[in-house]
């Protein structure tokens, strides 16, 4: 049927630009200033780490049996070994991504729950106190720089107030998980996750339920003038019926499409918050290796975020297909 | 030769014509929004640009003994505690002070002694000259690309969003925290026109631009331009007045610039305003992390700052950031003003932080 | 498992790739004594006398864990560790980090006097040879014995580039020539006499197990532990955390925590946060801005204690304009330390003028640090040559107190100088030091802020390994200096001996190698929960540690 079509040609698509972004970080390592060996050992490594090191790289075969290598390597999972923290380089990466995904995954929920109701509700009732505090509060919400915002946060939250932890991912949401089936106290697990995670999805999630506000409103209120609308309502369907089945579904197309571009700024975003909160994620590991001159995990880091990038994208224009079914037909 | 056919292209494309002036008349007189906007920007791009003039002192200068100075009205008595070293033995010394805030000083020191409003001044310039030159570069390499994809379509249109998309899989941040730590944090001292002039002696002579941050945001940002541009493209060229240019024998390239262009510069100078705002919220956060090649930044100055929040002094951390938000809500509604304005149709906020 | 991956695992096991920074924070041993003459007398009895055997002072206290209920324990520092190999490392967080899981063949109290660790007796034999009795009883984690055959293996994998890996803590034992596994001892042969050498063995040298070391490869020696220590790693999150388990059969005694968990962040506020929030029990590195915050909740308060380190502002000899000494003397007069002192660290901290801390072996109280003159630096750049230089001063971030602060104000006060631009260029403290110990003088930075520690109270471990010509951290080569120290380290009488340092430091004042900074004060923030006192070499021992 078209729409499985549309998705294989979407993931054949998706595949073609993971190795594109393969490629160019690969290209990285010939780029750092100084040799690939020097990009990859250690100022004190001994001349026969070295030796290792160009021997493993296969500096002396062609470019092209190189750049084979490193995709066969990649296929079985290995991205190389970082000499700097004496571990391999992909143990790092994927020990980190899930504390990257949850965070994500919790900003782009809190974004989603309060941004949609919020956008209509502003929509409808324009400009009435609602519509101008959601219309000021997006104002500021796109405009605030979150790491700001997260300093903030954490000063009247967690210093003054005392409800939140101020750092740190003590308890992970696999945790939270797990106290279902083992003994531990499912509501004190739950509660202590929360105390970590509030303020940095938050952080994170504040410029996109501004953005999503911003355009499910812009969005409504265009729909909401449409012949269509004053159709259905002649025709005498509910209010509720006429906003939520027919004027929101139109409007959650464009905003899909957003969401969907935006994945980028969700996880650059996401680098600050980990930055601001310490919080142990792939962010973290990111700007770490870029200090520590750890290039093999730098380069695993950005494949991961560049291959998790254009899952989220197939995805969103899974959702898209189904919101929208005409686009399958393009 | 070329030069003034580089110039007519320019005029070209920016002519405004009477009924686009209408519209935007129109839309800023209804919206005080828009009003507000245009106020805010135009006082920041004075303030960066006249900086000598406006910050009341140098701002790299250190006064070591007049450092964490509140802002005026906040004016305080602090517990602080210092250290007596008698016989290898270190005693605590408390004392309640009062810090009193000083006219010299309006929005306060920060941790070296350093005037809060002349490093706000002149933060101004460090986001606005990044924000500015960032998105013009951007434009400069997305715009004809987007044009070029857009117009042909078929294999070029293919491999350049392919290029395009590739490019996005690394969010901005990312790459942009990527390339500055493989091409390290160059900055070009440009030496300030006033100050060579022989106005306000006492300030910096030279202004740092950090290089490296404008190339490197205006890189991660070209695809939203070039994205807009393909759009634009691809919907002018089934134009009638572009189909008949064609039939004519017109050449590709002269089309592209004198039709295709202009109609499409609208759009392009609404994402302008947005990838402006983005890109300061960029560099901020650049700065912020460590990763700018100047000192002189609203995000270099939160950072300095966070460590001396919980401590008391909230202003180090405060003060710029409110200027960023400040800079950008302003952009954000000129924007907002000229989306209403020249075309209500575009959605989508390209680029973010 | 490829060819491949066998080939790189088993080449990393022989020679060790494993690279992990080495950071600065220096051999930080054990305290000395603040009455020099006692650990003085360590080199004194050059010839062999029954008094050199040390008779077993006590063992730290501790270890009470055995009737008691434990309790849990946080530690947090400002950062990390770089890998749990305790051998392939020189930073005071990874040692913090590592001796709970090893330890070496002597220890120190908290004042920082000589105790035993895994020996019980230690004698010197003769000029350049000692012997280590090893105690009875020890086992490593897995439950094997500790062995002589061990603590030989351990030592020269240290010393020895071609056993094991290449340490970076090759010269903190002294020229080791000779290592001989006895029954149930040890001997080590010098090359010298190594006048301190107890002093070395009590900072340095962590023992592992021959066996454990060559079976494993680099990979997981450096995400797992197999020591003699009180804790053993059973979680291991790079970067972040490491979680310890109390080890039963430690010789000493089960511990007193149960859990131990080392975490760190870098930001002074984010630590003090954790602290008073109770998210930890120790912080590092309270800023003196926060100290009254500390002091005034009733969940966690101070312990300050002067640190056994020196932070200064090094200079490469070999490059302009710091080649010339005017230049380098113009450096420290332009710095206004007093007031860097006063009013970045509000006190925290005592200003030096030579390389060789008060209460050590070798300072010389006739040496005063240099003033603050301006005019005078002025004129000695010109006279140097090098009008209009332009310099950058590197400063890691967030590893010792204020360091970004103080070098903004070292760096502003230089700039302020009619004829010298400086400015600060701010690196991740590991990256700095891989750069700092690289093998090539040229590979190095030219000015950067630096600290360190020296746990032996004694001149020549911070001269030795900064100052002379082909050490690991040098940025100095200069024939008297070399002189000096060589001289010292073959001089049998401690009192000949300290003259000739005394000496030495005041030659290198004039020298100015550095721009002589101050001594840091540790400032400890530590919960109202628990009981326990910082050492002044900066190493921290929960398993000292007892609930209140």
């Amino acid at each position: 049927m078209a729409l499985g079509r549309f998705l294989l040609k979407r993931v054949l698509q998706g595949i073609l630009v993971v190795w594109g972004v393969i490629t160019v970080v690969f290209a990285l390592r010939f780029v750092t200033p100084g040799s690939p060996i020097n990009a990859i050992a250690p100022l004190d490594a001994s001349q026969e780490t070295r030796q290792a090191i160009a021997e493993e790289l296969g500096l002396d075969q062609p470019l092209y049996v190189q750049y084979a290598n490193y995709l066969f390597d990649l296929l079985r999972g290995d991205m190389g070994f970082s000499y700097i923290k004496g571990q391999e380089a992909a143990g790092l990466v994927f020990q980190k991504l899930p504390a990257t995904l949850e965070l994500a995954v919790a900003a782009t929920v809190v974004a989603i729950v309060l941004s949609i109701p919020l956008g209509v509700l502003s929509a409808t009732r324009r400009n009435e106190p609602v519509d101008y505090g959601a219309t000021l509060f997006s104002l500021g919400g796109i405009s605030t720089p979150n790491f700001w915002l997260g300093i903030m946060l954490v000063l009247v939250f967690s210093v003054q107030l005392n409800v939140f932890k101020t750092s740190g991912r003590g308890v992970g949401f696999e945790d939270v998980v797990a106290s279902v089936f083992t003994g531990d106290p499912f509501l004190d697990t739950l509660i202590t996750w929360l105390s970590f995670i509030t303020l940095p999805a938050i952080t994170l999630g504040t410029y996109f339920t501004a953005l999503i506000t911003r355009l499910t409103r812009s969005g409504m209120l265009d729909q909401l003038g449409q012949s269509y609308v004053r159709a259905a309502r002649a025709k005498g369907l509910p209010e509720t019926l006429v906003r939520y089945k027919h004027a929101l579904r139109n409007t959650l197309i464009p905003v899909i499409t957003v969401l969907g571009l935006q994945m980028g700024t969700l996880i650059g975003g996401a680098v600050i918050t980990e930055a601001v909160f310490a919080w142990p994620g792939l962010g973290t590991l990111v700007i770490q290796s870029i200090n520590l001159r750890d290039w093999p995990t730098l380069q695993g880091s950005l494949i991961v975020i560049g291959a998790g990038f254009v899952v989220v994208n197939i995805l969103v224009d899974a959702l898209y297909a189904y919101v929208n079914p005409q686009v399958v037909y393009d | 030769m070329v030069l003034d056919r580089i110039l007519a292209t320019l005029r070209n494309a920016v002519s405004i014509s009477p009924r686009v002036k209408r519209n935007l008349q129109r839309e800023f007189a209804r919206s005080a929004l828009a009003k507000l906007g245009l106020v805010l920007v135009v006082a920041i791009l004075l303030v960066a640009i006249f900086a000598p003039f406006f910050a009341p002192h140098d701002p790299t200068e250190q006064r070591l003994n007049q450092s964490q100075l509140p802002p005026l009205g906040f004016s305080k008595t602090v517990e602080t505690t210092s250290s007596e070293f008698v016989d290898g033995e270190i005693t605590l010394v408390n004392e309640t002070t009062t810090v009193a805030a000083k006219p010299e000083f309006p929005l306060g020191t920060d941790s070296l002694g350093r005037d809060m409003l002349s490093r706000v001044i002149y933060g101004a310039r460090t986001s606005l000259l990044v924000g500015i030159m960032g998105t013009l570069l951007a434009a400069l390499v997305g715009v004809p690309v987007g044009l070029l994809a857009g117009y042909h379509r078929g294999k070029v249109d293919d491999t350049l969003m392919r290029i395009a998309d590739v490019s996005l899989a690394f969010p901005s941040l990312v790459l942009a925290i990527a390339l500055i730590g493989l091409w390290g944090r160059a900055a070009v001292p440009v030496p300030d026109p006033f100050v060579a002039a022989g106005f306000a002696g006492e300030m910096p002579a030279t202004f740092v631009l950090p290089g490296t941050v404008i190339i490197v945001v205006g890189l991660v940002n070209w695809v939203w331009f070039a994205r807009v541009a393909r759009g634009e493209a691809l919907s002018l060229r089934e134009e009638e007045y572009v189909k008949a240019a064609r039939a004519l024998g017109a050449r590709n390239n002269r089309i592209i610039t004198r039709h295709v262009l202009p109609n499409a510069i609208t759009p392009i100078l609404v994402l302008g305003t947005i990838q402006i705002a983005a890109i300061i919220l960029l560099e901020s956060a650049l700065s912020f992390l460590g990763f700018s090649g100047t000192t002189l930044s609203w995000g270099f100055d939160i950072a300095q700052g966070r460590d001396y929040i919980t401590s008391g002094q909230w202003w180090i951390s405060t003060v710029p950031g409110l200027a960023i938000v400040l800079a950008v809500v302003g952009i954000n509604l000129l924007g907002d003003w000229l989306r209403d304005a020249l075309d209500p149709g575009i959605e989508g906020e390209g680029g973010g932080p | 498992m490829s060819r491949e991956d066998f080939d790189r695992r088993s080449f990393l096991k022989l020679s060790g790739g494993a690279a992990a920074a080495v950071t600065l924070a220096g051999c930080t041993g054990g305290d000395g004594t603040p009455t020099p003459t006692e650990s003085g007398g360590d080199g004194g009895d050059a010839t062999a006398t029954p008094t050199e055997t040390a008779t077993p002072t006590e063992t730290e206290e501790g270890g009470d864990g055995g009737s008691m209920e434990t309790f849990d324990m946080t530690v947090t520092q400002a950062q990390m560790d770089s890998g749990l190999d305790p051998q392939d490392h020189a930073e005071t967080p990874t040692d913090n980090i590592v001796t709970q899981a090893y330890e070496g063949l002597l220890d120190r109290d908290k004042q920082g006097g000589i105790i035993e660790g895994l020996s019980n007796e230690w004698e010197r034999v003769e000029p350049g040879t000692v012997r280590f009795a090893l105690r009875e009883g020890v086992t490593f984690h897995n439950g094997d014995p500790l062995t002589p055959e061990d603590v030989a293996f351990s030592i020269r994998r240290i010393v020895f580039d071609d056993v094991g890996i290449p340490s970076p803590q090759s010269t903190d034992l002294g020229a080791v020539s000779e290592v001989v596994p006895g029954d149930g001892e040890v001997t080590v042969n010098f090359e010298g006499l190594n006048p301190i050498v107890f002093q070395l063995f009590a900072t340095n040298g962590e023992i592992m197990q021959q066996s454990w070391v060559e079976e494993n490869d680099t990979d997981y020696i450096n995400r797992n532990t197999n020591g003699t220590g009180p804790f053993t790693a059973t979680s291991y999150d790079s970067g972040n955390e490491v979680v310890f388990e109390r080890f039963e059969d430690f010789w000493e005694g089960p511990a007193a925590v149960g859990q131990l968990t080392f975490n760190s962040a870098s930001e002074s506020s984010t630590r003090v946060n954790r602290l008073l929030q109770g998210e930890t029990d120790i912080t590092v590195n309270v800023p003196p801005q926060e100290i009254s915050r500390v002091q005034n909740s009733d969940v966690a308060s101070i312990n300050p204690v002067p640190s056994t380190r020196v932070i200064f502002c090094q200079m490469r000899y070999d490059v302009e304009p710091f080649t010339s000494q005017e230049f380098r003397q113009a450096m420290n007069y332009a710095v206004d330390l007093d007031s860097i002192i006063e009013n970045v660290l509000d006190g925290f901290g005592a200003p030096t003028g030579q390389p060789t801390l008060e209460p050590f072996v070798g300072h010389n109280p006739d040496v005063e640090p240099y003033p603050y003159d301006p005019e005078q630096a002025e004129q000695l750049v010109e006279e140097s040559g090098f009008a209009g230089a332009e310099i950058t001063l590197q400063t890691p971030i967030g590893r010792y107190l204020k360091d970004v602060e103080i070098a903004q104000a070292v760096a502003s006060q230089i700039n302020s100088l009619s004829n010298v631009t400086c400015e600060v260029q701010q690196r991740e403290f590991s990256s700095l030091v891989q750069d700092l110990t690289t093998g090539n003088i040229e590979d190095k930075p030219a000015f950067n802020l630096l600290g360190w520690g020296n746990g032996e109270f004694d001149a020549a471990q911070t001269i030795i390994p900064l100052l002379t010509t082909g050490a690991t951290l040098t940025v100095l080569e200069n024939d008297r200096v070399d002189q000096f120290m060589a001289d010292a380290q073959s001089e049998a009488d401690p009192e000949a001996r300290e003259e000739i340092l005394r000496e030495a430091n005041a030659f290198l004042h004039d020298l100015a190698p550095w721009v002589f900074l101050h001594r840091q004060f540790s400032v400890y923030g530590v919960s109202n929960r628990i009981e326990w006192q910082p050492r002044t070499d900066e190493a921290i021992d929960p398993y000292t540690a007892s609930l209140r």
